[in-house]
């Protein structure tokens, strides 16, 4: 049946390459691959730039055939679902109240320590138009690239946490490692202890935890986020949760890589947004109606206050304008500002 | 004379459906789109062209075609270059030399004969891999992609069986 109904060709042509060059093109291929791996990645987004229409032409089918697949399943189970929801909503107004109030007390936080806020993430939103899963090869392709501002490095995000980060770029075509792949390392911290550590992807749905030392304990369910450590991702974005697994931490991801069809680019590398210099009026002693203790001058030089314990709260002016407004384009946040951590 | 036209173009045409066909499978592999989500790997379809025309047309389907869709593969899977060009090489060269045995297995023999080719493959890829990345790696990932190969070339097995009746056919040296 496989085969058998038909006759079995001998001839093969005079015009063929023979199997042993062909195989000695496939062995320099692969170490001119590992040589100069840049010269085949130009030649790769090159191919998918070209091939986009198609991906993208395929991926609305395919899309809406998957969920319409997926949607079977959940006919049976609406009512609860949508009872669950309501609940749910519930309980995301409360957090979302509690999270607009805590936001002003760390931007008033801020505005006292003269901290430099976190930058504000542009992103892009882009379509994923392929993707391989493959035994140690997790990877997407989205239908965003250079023309889009598109960079390697950047994370790549869906509405529940990180998927992975961009790891080549064509003119309209980008490609994502994931987090679950086998070359994946991103720097992460544990809350809320902020432990940091990296977890490494091993090809399993659940990243390791590795570099951290073994006289650390971990709780299962502690939040995981990016660190930023090395200046390569945003720090403080949701990745996971940890889970034990047999005496090693793993990393229970909130993004489902599997069902993820549009998915944001967090631009990290754009200018730092500096703070404004401080005013009177912005202080909770003079917005309370109490005069401030020392009278704020701005184009002072910066004065360092010593560090005693003051009866109430001390105003330090804020640096000169030369040094706060016109930085360097790649100047770095001074390492005695305190980070926020968060978003 | 239109006659003759056509039948050179239908000739044409069926020269290329099974490169075709190999180009589609791996489109198919690489789709943004899982049914079986991220437990198991997507299968090799790409291989079963190969391996099908290798069997009954290789001069359709010659190793230098079966390295180029491997190295499509390569390319849109996001892999390291000539991984799985070269896998494809390597089981093309093994059912090569063993297409009598392999093309005259009938039945279920004939679903065992392409999971030779896909257990050849998968073991291939892997070898090459772990000395490209000079480490053991688990065993597990391609074992599952050897399983899903294996198991999804019933269903396809009937597709190529049909475009090979109505687009290829047989050699016309051979016919007679």
């Amino acid at each position: 049946m496989g085969n058998g109904t038909w006759r079995i060709a001998r001839a093969r042509g005079g015009a063929h390459l023979p199997l042993v060059i062909v195989a000695a093109l496939a062995v320099a291929l692969i170490l001119i691959g590992k040589a100069q791996s840049s010269l085949f990645d130009r030649a790769r987004t090159n191919v998918v730039d070209w091939m986009r229409p198609a991906l993208v032409a395929t991926r609305a089918p395919i899309e809406g055939m998957s969920r319409w697949l997926g949607s079977i399943g959940e006919i049976f189970v609406v009512y609860q679902e949508n009872l669950k929801l309501k609940e749910e909503n519930a309980r995301l107004r409360q957090w979302q109240n509690t999270a607009i109030v805590l936001n002003d007390r760390i931007k008033r936080y801020q505005l006292l320590l003269h901290a430099a806020p976190d930058p504000a993430l542009s992103s892009v939103v882009a379509r994923v138009i392929g993707r391989a899963s493959h035994p140690f090869l997790q990877t997407m392709i989205l239908d965003a690239g250079r023309q889009d501002g598109i960079k390697p490095g950047q994370a790549v995000v869906d509405q529940r946490g990180m998927i992975g980060r961009i790891f080549l770029t064509g003119e309209r075509t980008s490609w994502v490692i994931l987090l679950t792949d086998l070359n994946s390392r991103v720097p992460i911290s544990i809350e809320p202890d902020t432990v940091q550590a990296i977890m490494a992807g091993d090809n399993t749905l659940e990243p390791a935890i590795e570099a951290l030392s073994e006289r650390i304990p971990l709780k299962p369910g502690a939040q995981v986020v990016s660190s930023g450590d090395g200046d390569i991702l945003p720090a403080g974005i949701p990745i996971g949760i940890v889970v034990e697994d047999g005496g090693r931490y793993r990393v229970a991801l909130f993004a489902d890589q599997t069902t993820a069809q549009d998915v944001q680019i967090l631009d990290f590398k754009q200018p730092l947004e500096h703070p404004p210099a401080a005013s009177p009026k912005d202080l909770p002693v003079t917005a309370a109606g109490l005069p401030p203790v020392a009278s704020p001058r701005v184009a002072a030089p910066p004065v360092l206050q010593p560090v005693v314990p003051a009866p109430q709260p001390v105003f330090k002016p804020a640096s000169t304008p030369q040094n706060r407004n016109t930085p360097p384009a790649d100047e770095e946040i001074d390492n005695d500002v305190p980070d926020t951590g968060n978003q | 004379m239109e006659r003759m036209g056509n039948l050179m173009w239908a000739r044409m045409f069926g020269n290329i459906v099974p490169v075709l066909c190999g180009v589609l499978g791996v489109f198919i592999s690489n789709l943004p789109f899982s049914i079986l989500g991220d437990w198991l790997p997507s299968p090799l379809y790409a291989l079963m062209p190969v391996y099908f025309w290798c069997l009954v047309r290789p001069d359709l389907m010659s190793p230098a075609w079966a390295f180029l869709i491997g190295v499509l593969h390569d390319v849109l899977s996001g892999g390291p270059p000539g991984i799985c060009a070269a896998s494809f090489v390597a089981t093309y060269a093994v059912i090569d030399r063993q297409r009598d045995a392999f093309a005259g297995l009938p039945g279920l023999g004939a679903l065992l004969g392409f999971a030779t080719a896909a257990l050849i493959a998968s073991s291939a890829s892997y070898v090459i891999f772990a000395l490209y990345n000079w480490s053991l790696l688990p065993v597990s990932p391609y074992v599952k992609e050897f399983v899903v190969t294996a198991a999804l070339y019933w269903p396809v097995l009937f597709a190529l069986n049909w475009i090979h009746r109505n687009f290829v056919g047989p050699l016309r040296s051979e016919m007679f």
